[in-house]
């Protein structure tokens, strides 16, 4: 397996360095397979406005196809990769496959990513896109068995796998559960609907006797609206908005939280539902993807807030429930524990070559 | 790179046995025996044949294909020391004859696998064209080439001596003309790992080579799936190609596979004997082969088992069925015979029937009825079950018919379907020909019940004519089901149409039943565009009904093997060929003046200049421009409905009553191409022209039902009435999945379209406690009720009347209206209902309108055409709700305008789990409202309307809740008030 160690990984995003769950995969890719003794490079196709640091100590190599002014070049993905004289080409995002596939030399091994689900990809695009160009790579990547057999039957791909998206690190330690405190995580954004959260919350806050707390991690535009929002719920002594909190604060947010909610109408495979379950912090979420349903305890039918409210309630109630669901989920995240998820690379590397 | 001399020393035999029996069991693999011949450039003595692992001593001969011994002399490639990978996975035995060119095409496809652990094994047979040094050529220690010493004649030979050389664990099989996808191994490889199956078989796919298209083979049958032994889908039997599929080495080896040498279609009993041995086989919808198709009278001969035209073939297709029959009995699966033999008439003999009959001369055909006359008295009854009913009366013709009347038959199989001559009906059965006999049944095509505008003649051309410009045509038309009665003359008008020319035909009776008609035809006066044309067309006969103006259309026929006619008229070369295997007559016309290089320089340019300039966002550009520009006009509207389908609607009715009362407003009405049914003196504007960019920004009223030109903002001045299209069940506006999605570019879009509406009609309550919130609307609401469902309310019997007459629908047949809603997974799915099994159950008693989406397309098929009234192509939806007396849907927002009429509504919801959850998306649980029973198959839509009073009654009270919910503010004068609130006093 280590022999594969010494042909060099280039990863290409859309826009490497922006904050979004894409990037922070890619970065821990990158992060761990370059410790492994791989020559990692990560490559950003479009110059990032506000670049994040994922990693403090990136021990692989960074790029920026787009010039400080102007449109990225394919030219210079084309010189990038010409210095190889074999390795691995991992694409992303549908938009990155149609972007640079045609500007990878024929002795590197193209993988195409997949970071979303199937219902998100048959309500956009990328289903077409997929179904026109992940055939033609060396290897389509998606994120669940479940999301690479129904890619497969619709899109007829001949090359689809499965690999999981790693969690940063895997606790030694796990959440108490006892922190009256529900979290979500997100971009405070239309699409993840914090709003349903604010209001659910309330609900659930009315039928139990503890003081319970939501925090809610992230920024976005809709911020002040979701202030608003939680004043009209009456709730806002008990919401606390943390903003953009950086990784290596996440842990603690995580053991001193007992409930992580997921109101999003659209998720992949919601990284922030998978890292609570790794600190055994139980989730409750609407049922949106395979994704979701392999890492959230209780899932609810998309948008009936109702069933939402009072799954939330149950949760908060009971100790022992969160406790056994806890336990679980961490069991079932095990899979994406980062040393699993590389090896799985590693051995669709080692593949790749047969 | 040169070639090896084998020095084994074998036995010589003969190459193919006169018959099977003859033939000395072997234990497989086959050993290779026989005298060895020089390849052509001998340098060095050949390594000693490897033998096979683990290779049983069978010589007991039980399996039914023995392997008759052979010669042939293994030659590889490259010395053995540098001879690929040691351990490939697979080893691709690719088996070639005389196509050198076409063979490296192959290899070359196989070394391009994304799988590089494998070996290619070319097998030669005998070639004379210097395929050993085509292979010579090709650098890659994973070739290895096999010399046969002497031609086969077949596949089966050299197969098995590839079979014989195999080093990997897999194997696959490819012939020289044909290519494999390059995922091919490692897809296959990956999914025998992962199942464990004996064998995964995968889509085929025919790679047409004149246009480069391809056509998936069967598609239905290779859904991804294991299959537990045959039995499990007998419908397998249709997957008979050895190509096509990866097996496990140590697999064959156990049942002792290999394939006949003295026989053609060897792949039809090794397909036979591999299912019927397999315990587990898997199944992969990707492609893994790619079947080549040169194109016809191209420089390739066409591969062995192509030769339609060759009586041997069909004897050995025959004798190899027989052989699998008799296989199928020995190996205990006899109950699968019946399965096995469908494959027969459906693939085997109908392919015959398709393409040789047609043409075939009358001894030829003769020929084809002895060879398989006695093999079809072989056939179960239960074979035929499920058989198309021509394809039975074609057996029928082979087994009991004349040769004339066969190849009358098999030009019906394809194309157009053509009817037969004659019919007979006896007992309310339909027979083919002239004799009611039970193999002659087409009841089940129902061509003899259909209404007359789907009627069919048969018009065959008996002679043609070509004297300079003019085309002569003698006509012969057959009524085979009596749809003109007895005087064409007075009652019909008959014409030839060709393009955009009417002919008149005088059909005069013929004594032999039918009619003959002559026409001369100037092509010099068919309507051509002003530049030249190059392109075809199909002529058809028009048959129109005076009484009421119904016409039927059918093509004409000419022998399918007759010569090409060429013509001269008006600058052009027109050719006159029978098309396909019915023979189609169609005429090909050829500008034979050059056009003029002036004239396509500039149509050139002006075509990239319109494009240019004619874009979207260049006609946006120009919008923001003009409406700082140009005024409004105060008396202009602009009306759209349904995207720009035609007249209908709330805009329709809004725009009616504007003109009732005479308002000083000119109505300008945006329609897509092609659209009908506007009244007279409405001016009409193609959509995303100039002039709808143009009434975009003059207009002072916009009145619309889907948000027109979502990005087009609105001018000032401009007030915007939406009266939007519907109320339901379904999710809407931000909660609608093409909004819901990850990205807030659709959404932002969709916010500024909204802010431009001035007024919102409101159908009632339910629809604002919905509609408005999702689309964030917070302007004013009419809450009149809709103006389209106004003529619900009040009834109109004579619209009714009119729809039946249109449609020819019988007096005294029920009507219902099956209007299903569109699913966002994909086009097509959405007729849910068996209309077959309805058409089984109801014809007779009802008639069923079929009303899709207008975003979906569904062909109604041939067979119940006498039962479905396709009404897509309808104006009007209410005309039809009007004209039915009972509703079918599913989650249509139809079922509220419907609600309003009081008739019985019925709900198919087979799917409602998947379209709740995973599909659009609902706001209220259907089965807990509906105002109706919910249905989850036909056979309860069936029930149901059998017993559709009761069934009323008993949904009578969720119905009256349900009209409380949607249809309170329902009072027929919906029109009125909004015209009043909108285009009233003070406005």
């Amino acid at each position: 397996m280590r022999a594969s160690g010494r042909d060099p990984v280039v990863f290409v995003a859309w826009d490497a360095e922006a904050l979004g769950g894409v990037q922070r995969v890619t970065h821990t890719l990158a992060q761990g397979l370059a410790v492994r003794g791989h020559e990692v490079h990560v490559v950003g196709i479009h110059r990032s406005a506000a670049p994040f640091r994922y990693t403090a100590e990136p021990a692989y190599h960074r790029h920026v196809l787009q010039g400080r002014i102007g449109r990225p070049s394919r030219r210079r993905l084309a010189a990038l990769l010409g210095a190889l004289r074999s390795g691995y080409v991992v694409l992303t995002s549908p938009g990155t496959v149609a972007w640079a596939r045609e500007a990878i030399p024929r002795r590197l091994f193209t993988v195409g990513q997949y970071h979303g689900s199937y219902e998100h990809a048959r309500s956009t695009w990328h289903l077409r896109s997929i179904r026109r160009h992940y055939g033609e790579l060396d290897q389509a990547v998606f994120l669940s068995p479940e999301d690479a057999w129904r890619f497969t039957e619709d899109c007829l791909l001949p090359n689809a796998a499965d690999v999981p998206n790693p969690l940063p690190v895997w606790p030694a330690r796990t959440s108490p559960l006892t922190t009256p405190r529900v979290l979500g995580v997100g971009r405070l954004a239309g699409v993840k609907r914090f709003d349903r959260l604010i209001s659910a919350f309330a609900a659930a806050c009315r039928a139990v006797p503890e003081r319970w707390e939501l925090h809610l991690v992230g920024e976005g535009e809709d911020e002040p609206r979701l202030r608003e929002h939680a004043a009209a719920e009456g709730v806002t002594d008990r919401v606390t908005f943390h903003g953009r909190v950086p990784a290596e604060r996440m842990p603690l947010l995580y053991l001193h939280g007992s409930i992580l909610a997921l109101t999003s109408d659209h998720e992949g495979l919601p990284l922030a539902v998978a890292e609570a379950a790794s600190y055994g912090v139980p989730a409750v979420a609407f049922d949106v993807s395979s994704g979701v349903r392999a890492v959230a305890a209780r899932t609810v039918p998309p948008g009936d807030l109702d069933a939402f409210t009072a799954e939330l309630t149950a949760l908060m109630a009971d100790l022992a429930a969160r406790r056994r669901l806890g336990a679980a989920a961490r069991d079932r995240v095990a899979a994406y524990r980062p040393g699993h998820v590389l090896d799985r690379w590693e051995e669709l590397f080692t593949r790749l070559r047969l | 790179m040169g070639h090896e001399a084998g020095v084994e020393h074998r036995v010589a035999r003969s190459t193919r046995p006169a018959s099977p029996h003859r033939s000395r069991p072997r234990a497989w693999p086959p050993d290779a025996a026989g005298p060895v011949t020089a390849p052509p450039t001998p340098r060095r003595t050949d390594p000693p044949h490897r033998p096979v692992p683990g290779a049983p001593e069978r010589a007991d001969g039980a399996a039914s294909g023995v392997r008759p011994a052979t010669g042939v002399v293994p030659v590889p490639a490259r010395p053995a020391a540098d001879a690929g990978p040691d351990d490939p996975l697979v080893s691709v035995i690719v088996i070639s004859y005389n196509d050198a060119e076409r063979l490296v095409r192959a290899v070359r496809s196989v070394l391009a696998q994304t799988l590089r652990a494998l070996e290619v094994i070319v097998v030669d047979d005998a070639s004379t064209d210097g395929t050993a040094d085509a292979i010579a050529a090709i650098d890659d220690p994973r070739v290895r080439y096999v010399r046969r010493r002497a031609n086969s004649g077949g596949c089966g030979a050299p197969r098995n001596d590839g079979l014989s050389r195999i080093r990997a664990p897999y194997v696959m099989f490819l012939d020289s003309d044909d290519e494999l996808p390059r995922h091919a191994c490692k897809s296959l490889l990956a999914e025998i790992e992962r199942t464990g199956a004996d064998f995964v078989t995968g889509q085929l796919a025919r790679l047409y080579e004149e246009n480069g298209r391809t056509r998936r083979y069967y598609p239905e049958l290779y859904r991804r799936r294991v299959v537990h032994g045959v039995r499990e889908d007998p419908e397998m039997f249709l997957d008979c190609f050895s190509t096509n599929k990866l097996y496990r080495a140590a697999f064959l080896r156990r049942e002792g596979l290999w394939f006949r040498e003295d026989l053609r279609y060897e792949d039809h009993l090794w397909s036979t004997r591999l299912l019927c041995a397999a315990r587990r086989f898997a199944v992969v919808p990707w492609v893994v082969y790619l079947w080549h198709r040169a194109p016809e009278g191209g420089p390739y001969r066409v591969s062995i088992s192509r030769g339609v035209h060759d009586l041997g073939n069909l004897a050995d297709r025959v004798r190899m069925a027989q052989l699998c029959d008799r296989h199928l009995v020995s190996a205990g699966f006899a109950d699968l015979l019946a399965a096995r033999q469908r494959r027969f008439l459906r693939q085997d003999l109908r392919v015959y029937l398709n393409e040789a009959v047609p043409v075939a001369t009358v001894s030829w055909i003769e020929g084809l009825q002895r060879i398989v006359r006695p093999y079809l008295a072989e056939i179960r009854p239960e074979a035929y079950e499920g058989i198309d009913p021509l394809i039975r009366v074609c057996c029928h013709l082979v087994a009991h018919g004349t040769p004339e009347e066969l190849r009358e038959a098999a030009r019906s199989l394809t194309g157009p379907r053509v009817p037969p001559r004659h019919a007979v009906r006896v007992g309310g059965r339909t027979y083919w020909g002239t004799v009611p006999e039970p193999g002659r049944d087409i009841t089940a095509c129902r061509m003899a019940e259909l209404p007359f505008s789907a009627a069919r003649l048969r018009h065959e051309i008996e002679r043609v004519t070509a004297a300079g410009g003019r085309l002569g045509l003698v006509v012969r038309t057959y009524d085979p089901f009596g749809v003109l009665g007895d005087g064409v003359g007075e009652r019909f008008d008959v014409h030839l149409r060709v393009r955009g020319l009417r002919v008149p035909l005088a059909p005069e009776r013929h004594p032999d039943g039918g009619y003959l008609s002559r026409v001369e035809l100037d092509l010099a006066e068919v309507p051509l565009p002003r530049h030249g044309f190059t392109g075809h067309c199909v002529p058809r006969v028009v048959v129109t009904r005076r009484a009421d103006g119904h016409a039927t259309r059918d093509v004409l026929l000419l022998p399918p093997a007759a010569d090409p006619a060429v013509l001269h008229a008006a600058g052009h070369e027109v050719t006159v060929r029978p098309e396909g295997h019915a023979g189609v007559l169609r005429l090909d016309w050829r500008y034979a003046g050059r056009p003029h290089r002036m004239h396509r320089l500039r149509r050139r340019v002006t075509a990239a200049l319109v494009r240019r300039l004619g874009s979207g966002e260049v006609k946006l550009a120009a919008y923001k421009v003009l409406i700082h520009v140009v005024p409004r006009r105060r008396d202009l509207v602009l009306f759209e409905a349904d995207c720009g389908r035609g007249y209908t609607g709330n805009p329709r009715y809004i725009h009616e009553e504007i003109r009732r009362r005479g308002l000083p407003l000119r109505a300008v009405w945006s329609t897509s191409r092609g659209r009908r049914g506007f009244p007279d003196g409405v001016t009409l504007v193609r959509r995303w022209s100039w002039r709808y960019v143009w009434t975009l920004a003059r207009a002072a009223y916009w009145v619309d039902s889907h948000n027109l030109a979502p990005a087009f903002p609105k001018p000032r001045g401009t007030r915007y009435l939406q009266t939007w299209h519907g109320q339901g069940i379904k999710t809407i506006g931000f909660d609608a999945p093409e909004l819901r999605g990850d990205f807030e570019e659709p959404r932002r879009r969709w916010r500024a379209a909204v802010a431009r509406w001035d007024a919102l009609v409101s159908p009632g309550a339910e629809f604002e406690r919905l509609f408005v919130p999702s689309n964030g609307y917070t302007g004013p609401v009419l809450r009149y009720g809709s103006p389209r469902c106004d003529v619900l309310v009040r009834g109109d019997a004579e619209t009714a009347r009119r729809v039946r007459a249109e449609l020819e629908i019988p007096d005294g047949v029920r009507v219902l209206l099956y209007a299903p809603t569109y699913r966002d997974a994909g086009k097509g799915r959405s007729v849910r209902a068996d209309l077959r099994m309805m058409a089984e159950a109801l014809a007779g008693e009802w008639v069923v309108i079929l009303r899709p989406h207008p975003t979906e397309r569904y062909q109604v098929p041939q067979e119940v055409r006498h039962f479905v009234r396709p009404a897509d192509g309808h104006p009007e939806i209410n005309d039809l709700i009007l004209a039915s007396d009972a509703l079918l849907t599913d989650y249509s927002s139809v079922m509220c305008d419907y609600a309003v009429t009081g008739k019985p509504m019925l709900f198919l919801i087979d799917d409602w789990e998947e379209y709740r959850r995973t599909e659009r998306g609902v706001y209220h649980d259907l089965p807990a409202i509906a105002p109706g029973p919910c249905l989850y198959g036909t056979e309860e839509v069936i029930d149901a309307l059998r017993d559709l009073d009761a069934v009323s009654a008993a949904y009578a009270a969720r119905y009256a809740e349900f009209r409380r919910t949607w249809c309170a503010d329902e009072k027929g004068d919906a029109a009125a008030r909004v015209v009043d609130a909108f285009f009233g006093e003070g406005r």
